[in-house]
């Protein structure tokens, strides 16, 4: 089965009278066979790039990409063996929903009656069994986003690319067409890349999360990995949602205890044997701190963190508490209902296993936890 | 007191109806977030309180008077949109002296003014920028501050937060309600985003299907909607749903759920024989190895921030979705469990007529 390794991979785009754009820089990333890959960062960060390089719909500059062991950075799309789903969907406006799906079945050896089994299984996956006679122009833009998915899904193919596949799906199908996306790509060992701006897709999907920015792939690690032990500050605020707080610190370390002030009046104080002796000397010699702390890490408590609630919402299965600390605002999340009035006083608290200690300067992690990153 | 009324009011369009007979009332100071998927008609309300769209019937009533005949600049009405709307050609600061310049307020009124709504948003350090200066998050906070500078005792938000990014959409959730407090203002909160809904309102209107299903405070909405399409638009994941038929053996009810049984609160009996649709929210899900409960077979884990949703099929091939927090003992595809559904979490609904039954 496929794995795709991509190898020093650049991309250069060279518009005429302008200056060149470095989309993509040094990229390497190996997908296993079986594995659901995301690559992930918000718009420009070279991830679309990176996966229209892959499709063949754009050359590498530099490197080289192999699947299976082949290099196909030079083939013509066809002849990669890759399906792919467009986030601008593309489907065929003469063709039905059902033949658009039934599109790339069509031109394959398989027989008309397994074709149609297919196709049918597909349609009912997606929740769009009813529509497979009606056209792309009079179907919703979430129907013909998942029949741009099943035309991609339904192929046998050594790798499935696709970019921002769900977008547009209705809020009230998404969480159960997740679920049966994943179940199905894990029953038929799909190799699958896909492209997305949301991390909710990407958690929800991603067996590993390829994190870029600036055409720099930023970190590449499993969802609970990266929410763990984010590499630098980049990562750790751009992936959790509520965003993790992020504090400019001082650090003391005594023989007993190790000090971080973040604020006039506020220091977080825990015991020396909280961290290990090479984190206390890695912190010896930053210039500039930054402690990062997740919302669900916050809990309401004694303190040292206290100020006063802006807000206390409830959203039914969660609680979000926002308290202003010496100007600064700081948010905790609870999984249960918590009632605070505006304006009250609140402490929260935070185990030193819950920290994050970054280099401010270049933004690389220290540590996680109170062991080395 | 209420400082704005709407009653009886009804649009159409030719024969096509938007809404018919809606009415609500807003205290002073009150949040109300009128909430609807898109097409319900929530923009065309506003704008009808704004005196800017004619009602086909019934009116509007600002502090106890018909303001039918009240021009939309006299009615002491704010206004915000989705796409911000400001005037291209002017410095963030001119646009939000534009609605004191066209109250005609004194020249150190206006400066004033602008002064102090600029300090409450935080975009004083932009104020000589012209829109296409500025982010979308300051775009946002121009927009706020020009529905906020001439201190309007009614403002109408019309889905302010659709636009920017969803960092930016977190923080100004929860700035928002103390911003609209400190203004003093009589709010009505146009949003198709639950979560905003449920974070900012005092009260929620559900608009759906040309009325009001249902007026309340955020937990009534969650814990007792009035009907399957409320219980449905409120919850991520939304929540689950089988139709089925009410059944009571002795003292104790059930409902089939695709040829399996499973007890309900036996307060549902008076219901019996009657067809509904079996609601569970996800996070009411909870799942065991043990005796009793629905059979079902993990098919998929999919985290969800910091929680864990599992798509779960019942021996019948009822699928249903559970919400654990992370830190619980999450099962792993295949795992064959029993699920359980918390009565606090359970709904009935009629499945004809989609009103909700008390249980």
């Amino acid at each position: 089965m496929a794995e795709l390794v991509i190898s020093n991979v650049d991309k250069i785009y060279r518009p005429r009278r302008k200056k060149p754009v470095h989309a993509v820089k040094d990229l390497n990333l190996s997908v296993n066979s079986g594995e659901i890959v995301a690559l992930l960062g918000s718009s420009g960060c070279g991830k679309t790039s990176t996966l229209r390089m892959i499709a063949g719909f754009e050359d590498v500059s530099n490197g080289s990409i192999t699947l299976d062991g082949k290099a196909i950075h030079t083939l013509p799309p066809s002849k990669r063996g890759v399906a792919m789903a467009f986030e601008a969907y593309s489907l065929y406006p003469p063709l039905t929903i059902g033949d658009n799906i039934a599109f790339a079945l069509k031109s394959s050896s398989l027989p008309t009656v397994e074709q149609q089994t297919r196709v049918k299984a597909m349609a009912e996956m997606l929740d769009i069994g009813g529509i497979l006679n009606r056209y792309p122009s009079s179907v919703s833009g979430g129907q013909q986003q998942r029949a741009s998915l099943g035309r991609a899904l339904v192929r046998d193919a050594g790798l499935y690319l696709l970019d921002e596949p769900m977008g547009q799906l209705e809020p009230q199908l998404r969480a159960i067409l997740r679920g049966r996306i994943k179940a199905y790509l894990r029953q038929h060992n799909c190799t699958t890349i896909l492209v997305t701006h949301d991390q909710t897709e990407a958690n929800a999907l991603a067996d590993r999360i390829a994190v870029m920015e600036g055409g720099i792939l930023q970190q590449y690690a499993t969802p609970a990995d990266l929410k763990a032990r984010p590499a630098n500050l980049f990562t750790g605020t751009f992936v959790g949602e509520p965003p993790m707080n992020v504090f400019p610190a001082e650090v003391t370390a005594t023989t007993k205890s190790v000090a971080f002030r973040i604020g006039e009046r506020t220091s977080l104080t825990y015991p020396r044997s909280d961290f290990s002796s090479e984190v206390v000397q890695a912190l010896s010699s930053i210039k500039k701190l930054a402690i990062g702390i997740r919302p669900y890490a916050l809990h309401v408590g004694k303190g040292p963190i206290a100020g006063q609630v802006v807000a206390c919402q409830w959203l039914g299965d969660q609680t979000h508490v926002a308290i202003e600390v010496e100007g600064r605002t700081v948010v905790s999340v609870a999984h249960e209902r918590i009632k605070e009035k505006p304006g009250s006083s609140l402490a929260l608290e935070v185990s030193a296993s819950d920290l994050h200690l970054f280099d401010a300067e270049n933004g690389n992690a220290i540590a996680h936890g109170g062991q080395l990153a | 007191m209420n400082q704005l009324a709407i009653r009886s009011l009804s649009k159409s369009f030719g024969a096509f109806k938007v809404f018919e007979g809606l009415n609500l009332a807003a205290d002073s100071g009150e949040i109300v977030v009128i909430f609807g998927g898109s097409g319900t008609g929530k923009t065309i309300l506003l704008r009808m309180i704004a005196g800017v769209e004619e009602p086909t019937s019934g009116h509007v009533e600002i502090a106890g008077e018909n303001a039918t005949d009240v021009a939309p600049e006299h009615r002491g009405i704010g206004m915000a949109f989705q796409n911000f709307a400001l005037f291209p050609h002017m410095s963030a600061s001119e646009n939000i002296a534009a609605p004191l310049r066209a109250a005609r307020a004194a020249e150190a009124e206006v400066e004033s003014g602008v002064s102090r709504v600029a300090r409450l948003l935080k975009i004083d350090h932009v104020l000589g920028h012209t829109p296409r200066e500025l982010s979308n998050g300051q775009k946002q906070r121009t927009a706020l501050a020009r529905a906020l500078a001439a201190e309007p005792k009614i403002l109408l938000l019309d889905d302010p937060l659709r636009n920017v990014d969803a960092k930016l959409r977190f923080e100004m959730r929860l700035e928002l309600p103390r911003l609209l407090r400190q203004s003093g203002a009589t709010v009505l909160y146009v949003t198709q985003d639950y979560k905003e809904a449920m974070a900012l309102a005092d009260r929620i209107a559900v608009l759906s299907g040309g009325k009001f299903v249902q007026v309340a405070a955020p937990e009534d909405i969650y814990m007792a909607p009035a009907t399957l399409t409320v219980a449905k638009l409120f919850g991520d994941p939304s929540i689950n749903m089988v139709e089925t038929t009410v059944r009571t053996a002795g003292k104790s009810a059930t409902v089939d759920i695709l040829g399996e049984s499973v007890e309900i609160p036996a307060s549902y009996a008076a219901y019996a024989g009657r067809k509904v649709a079996f609601c569970v929210r996800p996070e009411a899900v909870s799942l065991a190895h043990k005796s009793d409960g629905l059979h079902c077979e993990v098919q998929a884990v999919t985290p969800l921030n910091e929680r864990v949703v599992l798509l779960l099929k019942s021996t019948g091939g009822w699928e249903f979705l559970s919400s654990l927090p992370s830190s619980a003992a999450i099962p792993t595809t295949g795992e064959k469990l029993r699920a359980s559904f918390a009565s606090k979490g359970t709904h009935l609904f009629d499945l004809e007529t989609g009103e909700r039954l008390d249980g």
